[in-house]
């Protein structure tokens, strides 16, 4: 039933376009090849898959003050419609998208999206992964994003950024977001996003601010033991997050508080409390070279039962790298990682090759 | 023989100005009929950037004049205030993040002209002395001179 409204919504979005001048076209396609390999390794599980061929396509249109946004990703291993936005522009500085689309809280997603190109380390941080590779946050949601600036007093520019919309489900695989392409009739929550954040120029990446969700997420399908009876989690976040630009220098930091409370069919419920973040430091040297760092750390982890969830969750993980800016918009960056989860410690290596054609 | 003396004066003259290059100034071009009055120089960063800057709520379309390598030194410095490898960070950020459109490029003055006429939204910045023979276009403000 939905897919046949997503239909109508193309086709009328279509003809709208149609009734005037063409509607203004930019293709994004973001390739990139990567190969994994694990050592010391005493962990059940440690990432999904060794090798991954993707190719990340942006398509954007533009007719007057409207908008239609899609991202589709291809790899050797899955091909999903990752956000699907109709947009209205009220402003320079404003506006309005209903659709899938990645929620405003998670810093690093709103900033890299899934183009790999586009940021310096190979994985994101765990507390930034995608729902399907195993991500312990809600990352893609369906509903409305609202996006907006204010200037303030010495050029100083505020942005703010708001949605709600269809929460992904908490199935025995993880999280699981509603695919517009393959939409199913489960129950599904809502979720909330707020972000507020000062910077102190028009465009400038550098700034600080805060962030606010609370999602509901619907169990669905047969219970794992350790939940027994879970009807719903309802998770509450309480952000902060500071990134400083300045070349050759990259820096960002990231915390998060989370309360996690979840609802049972017959018992009470029961509620639980964790802290993540990380920090990312990355410095550009000569020949094109990029080296970086990040930590990462979960405090009060192994108290948590939303975290139990998450079996091959990384509580903490160091990593360091060296990208190279081999030729104009390609790059090759090599990657040492070491992550303990709840079941053990891996290390690994990781290779990739990078690029853009705009 | 003064009166030759000035003659060979106002001759040497004549062969200096003709030796001397003509000061060069950059403008910033729309159609003339153009809804597009007047933007800052912030605006126009903003839009050669990609940002879109809406007029009458309908955005404008910016074309990079790559006509000449010198004209591509005068845009990075003077107009988006970035190097290359900066430039090209940002405009493929705002397609990855917020879906917007980066300026379309022209290869030749002929070209820039050409899509100037067939847009009113479009803005885009060519030499003074191109846009002098062209009644179609109007000039917006002076934004480089040597």
């Amino acid at each position: 039933m939905r897919a046949p409204r997503l239909l109508i919504l193309l086709l009328l979005c279509g003809s709208c376009a149609a009734r005037g001048e063409a509607p203004q076209v930019q293709f994004l396609l973001l390739p990139s090849a990567e190969a994994v390999g694990t050592f010391a390794r005493d962990a059940l599980v440690t990432q999904p898959y060794d090798e991954v061929l993707r190719a990340d396509m942006i398509l954007s249109l533009q007719r007057g003050p409207f908008r239609l946004f899609t991202e589709y990703l291809l790899s050797d291993h899955e091909g999903d419609l990752e956000r699907f936005q109709l947009g209205y522009q009220f402003s320079s500085d404003t506006v309005l998208w209903l659709g899938r689309f990645h929620q405003p809280t998670s810093v690093w997603n709103h900033d890299h999206h899934h183009g790999q190109y586009l940021q310096t380390s190979i994985t994101r941080p765990a507390i930034e992964e995608w729902e399907d590779l195993g991500g312990i946050l809600p990352q893609h949601f369906t509903g409305a994003l609202l996006e907006t600036s204010r200037p303030l007093a010495s050029g100083w520019r505020l942005r703010m950024a708001g949605s709600g919309g269809l929460a992904p489900q908490l199935n025995p695989g993880g999280l699981e977001p509603f695919d517009l392409v393959h939409p199913d009739h489960h129950r599904r929550q809502l979720g909330y996003h707020a972000r507020l954040s000062l910077h102190p120029g028009d465009l400038d990446e550098s700034g600080f601010g805060v962030l606010l969700a609370r999602e509901d997420l619907a169990r669905i399908g047969p219970p794992a033991a350790s939940i027994l009876g879970l009807d719903h989690v309802q998770l509450s976040l309480y952000g902060v997050f500071a990134s400083y630009v300045e070349d050759p220098w990259r820096l960002l930091a990231v915390l998060f508080h989370a309360d996690a409370r979840l609802f049972f069919d017959a018992t009470p419920s029961r509620g639980d409390s964790f802290a993540l973040g990380y920090t990312q430091a990355e410095r550009r040297f000569g020949h094109d070279l990029t080296a970086f760092v990040r930590l990462e750390g979960t405090a009060q982890a192994a108290d948590s039962r939303y975290l139990g969830l998450f079996p091959a969750y990384p509580r903490s993980r160091q990593l360091a790298g060296v990208r190279w800016d081999f030729a104009p918009r390609q790059a090759f960056t090599l990657q040492l990682t070491n992550s303990h989860t709840f079941t053990g410690h891996f290390a690994d290596v990781r290779v990739q090759w990078s690029a853009a054609l705009l | 023989m003064i009166a030759r003396r000035i003659i060979v004066l106002l001759l040497l003259l004549g062969a200096l100005a003709e030796a001397w290059p003509a000061a060069q100034t950059l403008v910033l071009v729309v159609r003339r009929d153009s809804p597009v009055t007047d933007l800052d120089s912030v605006t126009v960063r903003k839009l050669f950037l990609g940002v879109p800057v809406l007029i009458n709520g309908t955005p404008l379309r910016p074309i990079r004049n790559r006509s000449e390598p010198h004209l591509d030194e005068i845009f990075l410095q003077q107009i988006v205030a970035m190097s290359q490898p900066s430039y090209d960070r940002q405009i493929l950020n705002g397609v990855n993040r917020q879906g917007w459109l980066a300026p379309s490029e022209a290869a030749s003055v002929t070209r820039v002209a050409a899509e100037l006429n067939a847009n009113p939204n479009a803005v885009s910045f060519m030499w003074e002395r191109d846009v002098a023979h062209n009644p179609n276009l109007r000039v917006l403000r002076v934004l480089w001179s040597d």
